[in-house]
């Protein structure tokens, strides 16, 4: 020890480490696993009504293709909107925690990525779950109303598309929800945020 | 604290004499040159720092005296470069804190400066062991390595045996202690410990302020530490008081005895 009495430093530069992100983002997740579980239904519900709106028999007249598409972006805004209140309480749990982390040496960056990463793998889980669930909520609402012929009346044309697409749409949307709370928490001045302002 | 309304000229304060004698000290880790810190509230600016010059030596260990409100935490941020001085401007081994772009800050908070900070600030949903961790791994220490420092520096301020409790499972003293072991894990070259004892009671503070003592004898580090406590000032090397964001007095210890056996007789 007494490396605290060399005088010939210089300022160095700190790098971003993923394995600390991550290993932050993880924990974050456990701790709060209640919430993070809310958070993840949100994001599921909704890719499971826009996998069912996707797969659904479609009407071919022109104004239910309108509302089809209505509820389509509305789906896609209530779970852009759970998602943003959701990792904004996060966050805002956490100011105490993340102005101390600061006071260590945190960067920015590393807080912004730890918060995204977090978002995303609520997302991941949430679209994956959604998508699945989707899927079997048109079988069994088709099975309901039209019988055995189920596979004929819905809409299973490029269903491996239509899946990849709810998922990323779920995942994207995760991740710009979760930006703004991101983006607050990295830039919260260390003082403020240990007094709990803000 | 003084409002705008009085006079906020630089004043001749009981400080100069002694601070041009010191400039004779080569090796300073801490100096603070006429640093303001103005804080704007509505109509009112406060002056949370008023010219505030200090030098202090590697290895010394100060005590900040004050009534609260008095700048004590104001100028800790400052140093700790947490807070940007209204003016003038502080220097840490001669580099100027207000050049620094924001990673090489976060460097400085992370190698150079460590934190003791009133409640703790223990991150609550991490054990011991992880939030000794935590700045080694921001200094980009390998997690092994890491690992086997942290253990060794809480063996060294006493808490071996709880390397695995999460703060909830910790008294006050030994939250405060796993604080020191985070502060001085990555072997800084400054402690801003910030009224450190004020959460504890008596017997627990002494004891956090002789280990803290013991540290910055050990590694040479700079400990700057306020406290309200006249009986924590025995372990200084010197003595700041603050008064309305300014220093009104500067001691070496051998000269403060006689004062503080007083005040501790009337306690």
């Amino acid at each position: 020890m007494g490396e605290g009495q060399i005088r010939q430093w210089e300022i160095g530069h700190l790098k971003l480490r993923f394995e600390v992100v991550w290993s932050m983002a993880i924990s974050s997740l456990r701790v709060r696993l209640f919430r993070s579980f809310l958070t993840c239904l949100t994001i599921t519900v909704a890719t499971a009504f826009m996998m069912y709106l996707l797969t659904m028999p479609r009407a071919a007249e022109a104004s239910e293709q309108q509302s089809w598409y209505l509820m389509l972006t509305l789906a896609l805004i209530v779970a852009a909107a759970g998602v943003l209140n959701a990792m904004l309480m996060s966050v805002s749990q956490r100011y105490r925690e993340i102005g101390t982390i600061k006071c260590l040496g945190a960067l920015d960056t590393m807080v912004l990525y730890s918060v995204l990463l977090e978002a995303a793998m609520l997302g991941l889980i949430g679209a994956i779950a959604g998508a699945i669930a989707g899927g079997i909520i048109s079988v069994l609402l088709g099975l309901a109303s039209h019988g055995g012929n189920v596979f004929q009346e819905l809409e299973l044309g490029g269903l491996g598309y239509k899946v990849m697409f709810v998922f990323f749409v779920g995942m994207i949307l995760t991740t710009l929800g979760a930006s703004i709370p991101a983006w607050v928490a990295a830039k919260m001045p260390p003082v403020e945020a240990m007094r709990g302002e803000k | 604290m003084t409002t705008a309304e009085s006079d906020s000229a630089p004043r001749q304060s009981e400080h100069v004499q002694w601070f041009a004698n010191l400039d004779q000290q080569v090796d300073c880790t801490v100096m603070t040159k006429g640093v303001c810190k103005d804080y704007v509230m509505g109509e009112i600016t406060i002056h949370a720092l008023d010219d505030v010059s200090v030098s202090i030596g590697s290895g010394e260990y100060i005590s900040i005296m004050g009534p609260s409100g008095s700048g004590k935490t104001t100028l800790f941020n400052c140093i700790g470069g947490l807070t940007k001085p209204t003016a003038g401007s502080v220097f840490i081994d001669e580099i100027d804190v207000a050049q620094l772009d924001a990673n090489e800050l976060a460097w400085l908070r992370c190698r150079k400066i460590g934190y003791i900070f009133q409640s703790y600030n223990i991150i609550k949903v991490m054990t011991a062991v992880e939030n000794v961790l935590l700045p080694m791994l921001f200094a980009g220490v390998p997690r092994d390595d890491a690992q086997d420092r942290a253990v060794e520096i809480l063996e060294r301020v006493g808490l071996g045996d709880r390397i695995l409790h999460t703060p909830k499972e910790l008294s006050g003293g030994q939250q405060q202690r796993v604080a020191i072991a985070r502060a001085f894990a990555n072997t800084p070259a400054i402690i801003l410990a910030d009224e450190p004892t004020a959460n504890l009671d008596v017997n627990t503070g002494e004891q956090i302020i002789h280990l803290m003592k013991e540290m910055n004898r050990e590694m040479g580090v700079t400990v700057i530490c306020s406290t309200h406590d006249h009986k924590m000032l025995d372990v200084s090397d010197r003595i700041v008081w603050m008064e309305d964001g300014q220093i009104k007095q500067i001691r070496r210890r051998e000269d403060v005895d006689i004062k503080v056996d007083r005040l501790a007789e009337k306690e």
